[in-house]
């Protein structure tokens, strides 16, 4: 293919991720390194504020931003070198916590709290989707054909479903005194709070999780079993292979492909976790990484907000990213070496 | 997309024949508001619909928006729903315009409570108050013969008369949400322990013995309430005291008349409210007050400000407050207060009366701060003074950044 | 398959375990979604009643003269008996008789829609109608057994014009699924057939765009979507749209977030396509987009449907992006739901929100129904292998 045909070709997709990802990405990259900053100036003033019947009138020092001729606030932007990077890793306390072997201080710095979580978030909901997913479309492919379209629907359900609702519906049933926590108590015969301490939350989160993706591997793993040579599964029970041994030895070999597909989709998709965050309200006990960068982004009453750390957050999720990935580009490059062409 | 044009011509007109009854005036000009989304706004904005040509968006995460549609030029909205809080960065910006001459023309109806006033300019008109107020079960109060508590001991003594009886599941509750729920409740409890929140010099004091004494409160608060208090918010208080599940909560008072609405309400009539409480005997209630009001843009022509302030006031009328009387503690000529507004009031009123939720960069910074690093003192994490060392660390990069802080 | 070899056939307790697990799994993954659905019938106090059975049997709700009789139930569920069997039996017939060659999705959209349109009338209106008749003749047997009320569906759809939301999902996922995949077929066409370097670099920065999390680029788009309108003033004249509360500019943005997902996908479907074909066509004389459009893509249409099933799901369940820059006039479901729940809310409103999530869970239903014989076949053709 020429060139030009290419590019003919790409051009439209190429133009709209360059537009839409990739310069907003810039601006992140440099405002990683950049600190804005309203010139300020304090002013005396005068505020009357109603209460129900009179207003009280207070006079106070505050500061308000310079405005200039033409009413916008003035402005001015800095190179700060790392500063925003070691606001968000907090390099000191993280040091003197690892010194003194003390696990609870270190999880007090925001960063490594939403590390730690995004990181055993990622790797425990990995194999259980994988094994869920697999475990569901063995199960669907042994069942009556008669019955299969319906079960593949009934699976499906939880993948399609808006995230937020699902969320929000598995929420509804433990919060407060919502009917699995009735459930529960009635079955522990204790006082059960799915909300109040960390290790619960995380369970539902993973719960979720696993609920949410599970299908996709499913169906993605019951469309390669369609596709398993039967010779070779036939010679290989000629030659006496046991169930678990054809498991084994064909199908999961088959599928192999499949499983690298999904495990990095998951992988990529998992590390940016936040929904959860949000529908499950954790941010007193867990917190993720990009809901850190959200966090900083996200203005307060009085119209703050961290432009710079949230950058150097998001600048430092994204190197994690690309380690996660290192090992499919590796892939790739093989492939594209050995060409298809 | 025909079909939508459709629907909405449709709509619009249906409007439209139903505004000329109602509005004293046909509006015009094409104008869009941005307000938060709780009862009262319907109430107000369903009342400038009625005029004709408004537009207008109810969105309870309105405060993304709402400084960067207003410094837009032209704004993208002429009419703007504040409170005390988020109020600062349209002042801070210069985004909002003074009032003085419109109300001069048309604000013959505006009380002068309800003019804000900054550095004697007109900046805002207020249409509501908003503070916290105690919301009590009357009946089990009277079954257990327990006076209604005027301080925080009180309230954790009657809770502690409550928790013994086991007449509900849990004496207490409260709005402890991390986030801006937890930092409001903070800020509240500091200020009635007489907290200051920042030193002469402008860096922050939290770590103070007012903030030792508010965390402590706050604690013992807990030892009543559902232990999922990190994920209430005042929605959730409401289900637990309409569902019976708790006898008492410092709540807000715009939460009060839904105790008492036929079909989602198991306690209708048993609940009433009272001052909220002092954290200090003879001190102001522990709570701050706060106004919801409408400003109008800057970056508008002034015949939109002007169609926009006469729209702004047929809303703001005697009709719609005694059409929607109990939606909030309205400050507007023609409210009756209700059974449960009485609370609200009684705080609002009181000598010496609570301070008002201050409009500063720096209070947003630290509510920020408050909301996200208490938590870990409340999950048993880090001690009251490693959790407001972290607070004041926080504030101290924030405020850095924003530039308000050397 | 009655040829099973003797050594294939499982032994009873695997049979068990295999579909035990299975009933379990199809309980996990239905459950949490049915009890939504049961919910949005009930009146407040029912719907968050800590028993599950007062929430099923809603005596709330009961008592407030909404309910259901046995003979209402009996009826309902011979409705949707025969509506799921009409949707999987004659519904297909029905489409591949009467749609014009070709243009079989045309067909499948028109066809879904009306059914759509005649399932909800006949369920709330025709059945109701009916039933109201019979329950009066019956007397016990016609006594309502269960609480239920369609009120807050009422609230949402009518009362609160949630029609208008689900108008502007409806334009927003058209949209994005269209320009997706008229714009991810072409490139993916493209990176397929070129083994050049630059195909390569694209797809690996595709892969990392991909991985980027999205509140991070979302942000960023707020402020130059806002000023658009002065940033745009240079170029455009007094004409500058302000881009911000635009369902173009939305589905721009969803697009170009969907595309690295897209183009990968769609590379491995064409990857899978002999490159004989389009040699064999531009040997008769084709350029490169003619073998594209009138060689490939006939026998791409698996692949396009099941990658456009992609754009379709991220398109119609997306809330970053719809919530932060549409307003309220433009706005879609998903956004919509939250405000119910960030709103101040009472009980009322949360069932309200309860019902408004159920109602747009209905049409990925019906989605799944239709295509899920499609999603399946068109992975095993294609993405499964690459």
């Amino acid at each position: 293919m020429k060139f030009k045909t290419f590019a003919a070709f790409v051009g439209p997709s190429v133009f709209l991720m360059l537009l839409f990802i990739a310069a907003p990405l810039v601006t992140v990259f440099v405002g990683a390194f950049q600190l804005t900053q309203p010139v300020v100036e304090m002013v005396e003033e005068e505020t009357c504020t109603p209460g129900f019947v009179t207003q009280t009138c207070t006079t106070t020092t505050v500061t308000r931003p310079v405005l200039d001729e033409f009413g916008e606030v003035v402005t001015t932007t800095e190179w700060v070198g790392w500063t925003n990077f070691t606001r968000v890793l907090d390099p000191e306390a993280a040091g003197a916590a690892i010194r003194a072997m003390d696990w609870g201080q270190l999880m007090q710095v925001d960063f490594y709290a939403a590390l730690r979580f995004t990181l055993m978030f990622t790797l425990v909901t990995l194999p259980l989707v994988l094994g869920t997913g697999l475990a569901i479309a063995l199960a669907v492919n042994n069942a009556a054909r008669s019955i299969r379209g319906p079960v593949i629907f009934i699976s499906l359900l939880p993948f399609i479903v808006t995230p937020v609702i699902g969320a929000l519906s598995i929420r509804w049933l433990f919060i407060g005194d919502g009917i699995l926590t009735s459930a529960l108590e009635v079955w522990l015969d204790r006082d059960i709070a799915m909300f109040a301490q960390a290790w619960t939350i995380e369970l539902m989160m993973l719960f979720y999780r696993v609920w949410h993706v599970a299908p996709f591997a499913f169906v993605i793993f019951y469309a390669g079993l369609q596709t398993v040579n039967q010779d070779t599964l036939e010679s290989a029970i000629i030659d006496g292979a046991s169930r678990w041994e054809r498991l084994r030895y064909v199908i999961i070999p088959h599928l192999m492909p499949l499983i690298i597909f999904i495990a990095l989709i998951h992988l990529m998709d998992t590390y940016r976790v936040f929904e959860e965050i949000v529908g499950f309200t954790s941010q007193a006990h867990v917190i993720s990484l990009q809901w850190l960068t959200y966090d900083f982004l996200q203005p307060d009453d009085a119209g703050n907000r961290a432009f710079g750390r949230a950058s150097a957050s998001a600048m430092l999720t994204m190197v994690g990213i690309v380690f996660l990935l290192i090992p499919l580009l590796r892939r790739t490059w093989r492939d594209h070496k050995g060409g298809s062409h | 997309m025909k079909l939508k044009t459709f629907l909405m011509a449709g709509a619009m007109s249906a409007v439209a024949s139903v505004a000329m009854a109602e509005c004293a005036f046909e509006n015009e000009v094409e104008l869009r508001s941005l307000s938060a989304g709780f009862e009262a706004w319907n109430a107000v904005t369903d009342a400038w619909a009625e005029c004709g040509n408004v537009q207008a968006e109810l969105n309870q995460e309105f405060r993304t928006l709402q400084p960067q549609a207003f410094a837009a030029d032209p704004s993208l909205y002429q009419i703007g729903g504040v409170s005390n809080g988020t109020i600062t960065p349209l002042l801070n910006e210069g985004t909002i315009r003074p009032l003085d001459d419109l109300v001069e023309m048309y604000g013959q109806n505006l009380r002068p409570n309800q003019l804000i006033r900054i550095n004697g300019e007109i900046m805002a008109i207020a249409m509501m108050v908003n503070t916290q107020h105690l919301m009590y079960r009357s009946d089990i109060f009277e079954e257990l013969g327990i006076e209604v508590p005027t301080t925080w001991d009180e309230v954790l003594e009657a809770a502690a008369v409550i928790q013994e009886a086991g007449v509900v599941d849990y004496p207490l509750g409260a709005t402890m949400k991390t986030g801006w729920n937890l930092g409001e409740d903070f800020i509240n409890m500091f200020l009635g322990y007489g907290g200051e929140f920042w030193n002469a010099d402008g860096t922050p004091n939290v770590n103070s013995e007012a903030g030792m004494n508010a965390l402590e409160t706050m604690m013992a608060m807990t030892e009543f309430m559902d232990p999922e208090y990190l994920v209430s918010d005042s929605t959730y208080v409401q289900q637990q005291f309409q569902q019976g599940r708790i006898a008492m909560a410092n709540l807000w008072a715009s939460r009060g008349s839904a105790m008492d609405l036929e079909g989602e309400s198991q306690v209708v009539g048993l609940v009433d409210a009272a001052a909220a409480p002092m954290a200090v005997e003879g001190a102001a209630p522990a709570t701050t007050l706060w106004w919801d009001g409408v400003v109008i843009a800057s970056n508008i022509s002034d015949e939109e400000a002007e169609a926009a302030f006469r729209v702004v006031m047929e809303g703001l009328d005697r009709e719609m407050v005694e059409a929607n009387n109990d939606a909030a503690i309205w400050l507007i000529e023609g409210y009756e207060p209700g059974r449960l507004a009485l609370g609200a009031i009684a705080t609002a009123s009181a000598t010496p009366p609570p301070p008002a939720y201050p409009s500063t960069s720096q209070m947003g910074l630290m509510h920020t701060a408050l909301g996200n690093e208490l938590a870990a003192f409340f999950t048993g994490d880090a001690s009251a003074e490693e959790a407001l060392e972290a607070v004041e660390a926080a504030y101290t990069t924030a405020a850095q950044e924003a530039g308000v802080l050397e | 398959m009655s040829d099973t070899p003797r050594a294939m056939r499982q032994s009873l307790s695997l049979r068990l375990g295999s579909a035990g697990f299975l009933a379990l799994w199809c309980l996990l993954a239905a459950f949490p979604i049915f009890w939504i659905g049961v919910m949005s019938f009930k009146s407040p106090v029912d719907a968050f009643d800590a028993n599950p059975l007062n929430v099923i049997f809603g005596p709330v709700t009961r008592d407030g003269g909404d309910g259901l009789s046995i003979i209402d139930i009996v009826l309902g569920l011979v409705y949707l008996f025969f509506a799921v069997k009409l949707a999987l039996g004659w519904l297909p017939k029905m489409v591949a008789q009467h749609s014009p060659g070709g243009q079989v999705w045309a067909g499948w959209i028109i066809g879904a829609l009306a059914y759509a349109i005649s399932f909800v009338v006949g369920l709330f209106v025709i059945l109701p109608l009916i039933l109201n008749g019979l329950n009066a003749i019956l007397g016990p047997l016609g006594n309502p057994l269960i609480g239920l009320t369609t009120i807050h569906y009422w609230s949402v759809w009518v009362d609160n014009a949630f029609y208008e939301n689900f108008i502007n999902s409806l334009i927003v996922t058209v949209g994005v699924v269209t320009v997706s995949l008229t714009v991810g077929t072409l490139a993916g066409y493209g990176l397929a057939r070129s083994g050049s370097n630059l195909a390569f670099w694209i797809l690996i920065i595709a892969l990392i765009f991909r991985a980027l999390p999205h509140s991070v680029l979302v942000a960023g788009y707020l402020p130059v979507f806002v000023n658009s309108a002065e940033i745009l003033r240079p170029i455009l004249g007094e004409n500058a749209p302000t881009l911000y509360g635009q369902p173009l500019a939305v589905i721009a943005v969803l697009v170009s977030i969907n595309q690295p997902f897209t183009i990968w996908m769609l590379r491995s479907f064409f990857q899978n396509i002999p490159n004989e074909l389009d040699e064999a066509a531009r040997v008769d004389g084709c350029t490169h987009f003619q073998a594209f459009r009138w060689v490939i893509m006939p026998v791409m249409w698996p692949g396009v449907i099941t990658t456009g099933l992609f754009s379709f799901l991220l398109a119609y369940n997306d809330f970053l992006v719809t919530s932060l820059l549409l307003d309220q006039s433009n706005q879609t479901m998903v956004p919509a739901i939250a405000g119910y729940f960030n709103r101040e809310t009472t009980t009322t409103d949360q069932v309200e929100a309860v019902a408004a999530a159920v109602s747009i869970t209905a049409p990925l239903f019906l989605l799944v129904m239709i295509f899920q014989r499609q999603i399946v076949s068109g992975l095993t053709a294609g993405a499964v292998k690459g």
